[in-house]
């Protein structure tokens, strides 16, 4: 894979251009990507849903444990999820509508489905499958199920790319043939 | 324990005329928002949006390496709005901190690796220690020390935190130095 | 930042024999000595909410048993809830008259958990003030707390009784001739008066049950889930009902926080008073040893190895208006003036009676107590005094860089600047210290205090007094012997 390969970024999407990023990605609509973030597509292609956003200093790492042998394996990331600052997210399947809050790590052995809550601070590595609604928050990385899944940022991301735009270089989006 | 000079490499630095030490290396967004009102030191790497608002700091603030200083927004019903960001004097902000508060108070310490949620307020004289995570909107009441994840009071401040953190702030900024082989150089 | 987040390398030994660091010691200046926050009476100002800032007096407080009104803290993981604001479809759809309505509904930002999760009603917005969940014994705990009351009352009756009946002496006018207001009463044919709380109450011991109410079958047949059943600490934040499942789970109203003042114990004045007002970083009174005592800084520390005399050097800084003159002395210099002195602070220093805490009055005759450092090193004691002149706040500006004349020992002081003067002091660690073992120096530091109150009105000259204390400072591990 060469690392000089140009993410695919569909139409809406709002890439900034300061960040780095290696190997096959691709953008879905109107998301939106900060600043010095890092996305490295290392043991195969990420694939982000729509209306997703990727904060400042971001990581996320597509590296696969090296006991899996599954040939070109795919990071499947889906739609609203919301990556906030400074999270590491290693994790090779990821639903929608779940939100990273800052400094979260999440390893590439744990499966996030839907509408879960990686609280600030909290390291999940062990291998599991987070169920749906799920809130990871505290020190000892406590879990409650929620009711109902976090609200999509829509406002957030209308100021943003109202915003953006106007202070950052932008990446731009392949058009669609 | 007297503080040891800390060096910094002389030409990655620019030294404006109010005496704010910036590095060269770091991501001032949409800088022409951002007010630092002299003699802060603002380390590599360190990153302060302001081209999602304002940004103010006071006098003799340090912005440690790696720091994200970001203003925090709120849903209102016509939409997002970011509020701007102010931070008082003698305000020290540890490596690998994010602040997204609402409001920095002076004379406030915050330790190495913290976050501070959403629309945080940290009062005048507070220590937040290190690696500690502020839930969003929490406020820090003055004369506190802050600390764990989610950060709860652990402790009280000596009543000299102001006269403490000016001592601390205004040495940091006497120790901070160039390094000795590129004074010879220049 | 030695005081804020590092070890304290130098303390200082307060009156009661504590180490403390300076930061944490009050100075009193009516009776020359230090003060921690153990030897100080504490007393509460102001009561505020954390969240809100908001003062309330003390009484309101009380009647809220110390807690805000407004403010709501998350029962799931104690962090303060915030509302949030949504809208909610009208009743019936089909009106086409109906618009959404606004509602609001509290929500914590750290566990994300929700009024909405234990189905309390969500708030129409302009209203104020959310359901309070009541405790279903509240009755029972009433009457049992007045039955308590009326417990105190009597015992204090009898109490009072037995006393008159052991007082031989009567004074009172009524109580020599024997006509009290009761007897009084009697006499005019008047119906005895009766304390309401002296009555007899009706309150019926609790019984004991011999079932238990809650079969725990199911905790042996039923696979346990841990999200739905509360942690300890959950538990016991609502002491009430102490919830075992989280849908029980309910918020608490904030705890009120605390501004104090303090009082030095002897003379009764305060050491410390801060300003009302809960955003106030002010201090109406701030008697700080950081503001009146000179501060100790370790510089640098040559390796401690045994038997070798390693370069000290240290600062000193004077924080004063006034010029200060320091001298190091030997620790055992105090020892011998603070026995004399112990015995004088056993009499009563004053006849003058204290204002209040009369019950205090035996602890002010307390001895302080064994030091708890145990002294590692040698200090060469230097034969001469350092003169530190007056802090100066503009010479923080001034870059010219004065020159002083001070007739200065040069083996001694190494470095000056205003107010600051560094020394150099010799170590040599003790023989019987092992390796990697701690070492601790101490020292007596004299320094003259000028006080600036003025004690009597023809003597405006400010006085001066030599105040001493111990130093304790510890210089690192020990790495080897010479």
């Amino acid at each position: 894979m060469s690392s000089k390969q140009t993410p695919k970024i569909s139409s809406g999407a709002l890439v900034c251009g300061d960040n780095k990023m290696h190997g096959d990605i691709t953008f879905g609509t109107n998301s939106i990507v900060h600043p010095s973030c890092t996305i490295s597509a290392e043991s195969g292609p990420i694939i982000f849903g729509d209306t997703c956003i990727i904060e400042e200093q971001a990581k996320i790492i597509h590296r696969v444990p090296f006991y899996r042998t599954d040939k070109n394996p795919v990071m499947f990331i889906g739609s609203n999820n919301v990556f906030e600052i400074d999270c590491t997210v290693e994790a090779a399947k990821i639903g929608n509508n779940n939100i990273f809050e800052p400094k979260c790590f999440v390893g590439n052995k744990v499966t996030i489905t839907d509408g879960c809550v990686i609280g600030a601070g909290c390291v999940l590595t062990d291998e599991q499958v987070l169920p749906k609604n799920t809130i990871v928050h505290g020190s000892g990385c406590k879990q409650r199920e929620a009711l109902d899944q976090p609200n999509p940022q829509f406002g957030l991301m209308d100021t943003l790319m109202r915003l953006l735009p106007n202070y950052h270089h932008i990446r731009k989006p392949i058009k669609k043939p | 324990m007297e503080m040891r000079d800390i060096e910094y490499n002389k030409s990655s630095y620019v030294e404006t005329s109010l005496g704010n030490k910036v590095s060269r290396q770091t991501i001032l967004c949409g800088s022409q928002n951002i007010v630092l009102q002299g003699k802060v030191i603002v380390q590599q790497d360190s990153i302060i949006r302001g081209d999602l608002g304002n940004v103010r700091t006071g006098r003799y603030c340090i912005i440690s390496k790696d720091v994200v200083i970001r203003p925090a927004h709120k849903k209102f019903s016509k939409g997002v709005a970011f509020f701007p960001l102010n931070i008082g004097d003698h305000v020290y902000i540890g490596e690998k901190s994010i602040v997204n508060a609402a409001m920095v108070g002076s004379y406030v310490y915050i330790g190495k690796n913290c976050v501070i949620g959403r629309r945080c307020q940290l009062k005048d004289c507070c220590v937040i220690e290190d690696n500690t995570v502020l839930a969003p909107e929490t406020v820090v009441p003055s004369f506190t020390r802050y600390s764990g994840n989610p950060g709860v009071q652990v402790d009280d401040v000596p009543e000299c935190q102001m006269d403490l953190m000016v001592d601390f702030t205004r040495s940091y900024y006497q120790h901070f130095v160039p390094e000795k082989r590129s004074k010879v150089e220049s | 930042m030695a005081y804020i987040v590092e070890p304290d390398v130098v303390r200082y030994a307060c009156m009661c024999g504590l180490l403390k660091p300076i930061s944490r010691l009050y100075f009193c200046r009516h009776c020359l000595h230090l003060r921690c926050g153990f030897c100080v009476c504490h007393e509460v100002d102001s009561l505020f909410c954390g969240k809100c800032l908001e003062n309330l007096p003390s009484t309101e407080a009380k009647l809220k048993k110390n807690k805000c009104s407004n403010c709501l803290e998350c029962p799931s993981c104690h962090q303060q809830l915030s509302s949030k604001a949504a809208t909610v479809a009208p009743k019936n759809p089909e009106d086409p008259k109906a618009t959404p309505k606004k509602v609001i509904y509290l929500c914590c930002l750290n566990c994300r958990w929700t009024t909405r999760d234990v189905g309390i009603p969500d708030q129409e917005v302009g209203k104020s003030g959310w359901p309070e969940h009541e405790n279903v014994h509240t009755n029972r705990l009433n009457a049992i707390m007045n039955h308590y009351k009326k417990l105190v009352l009597k015992e204090k009756q009898q109490q009072m009784d037995k006393d008159k009946k052991q007082r031989k002496y009567t004074t009172s006018l009524a109580e020599r001739t024997g006509v009290t207001a009761s007897i009084l009463r009697k006499r005019l044919g008047m119906t005895e008066l009766k304390n309401p709380l002296l009555e007899a109450d009706d309150l019926k011991p609790a019984v004991a049950s011999k079932e238990i109410v809650d079969s725990i079958e199911h905790l042996l047949t039923t696979p346990i889930k841990l999200n739905d059943i509360t942690t300890i600490d959950q538990r016991l934040k609502l002491p009430d009902w102490q919830p075992t499942a989280v849908d029980k789970l309910y918020p608490v109203h904030k705890q009120l926080s605390v501004k104090r003042s303090l009082r030095c114990r002897s003379c009764e004045h305060n050491v410390s008073k801060p300003e009302y007002s809960p955003n106030s970083i002010k201090f109406k009174i701030q008697l700080f040893a950081y503001y009146h005592i000179p501060e100790i800084r370790i510089v640098t520390v040559e390796p401690l190895r045994i038997g070798k005399q390693c370069e000290l050097l240290i600062k000193l800084i004077n924080p004063t208006q006034h010029q200060t003159t320091i001298t190091i002395l030997p620790l055992e210099h105090l020892d011998a003036i603070q026995q004399e002195d112990t015995k004088v602070i056993e009499d009563p220093p004053e006849t003058k009676e204290p204002l209040s805490f009369q019950l205090l009055q035996s602890s002010l005759t307390s001895h302080p107590r064994q030091i708890n450092a145990k002294v590692g090193t040698d200090v060469s004691i230097p034969t001469s005094s350092i003169i530190l002149p007056a802090r100066d706040d503009a010479a923080e500006y001034d870059d010219t860089g004065e020159t002083q004349n001070f007739q200065d020992d040069p083996k001694l002081v190494v470095f000056r600047k205003s107010n600051k003067a560094v020394i150099k002091l010799l170590v040599a660690p003790m023989e019987n210290l092992e390796l990697g073992e701690e070492v601790i120096a101490g020292f007596t530091m004299q320094h003259v205090y000028t006080s600036t109150i003025a004690t009597t009105t023809e003597n405006k000259e400010p006085q001066k007094f030599d105040h001493k204390m111990k130093i304790y400072l510890t210089l690192g591990t020990l790495v080897g012997s010479q």
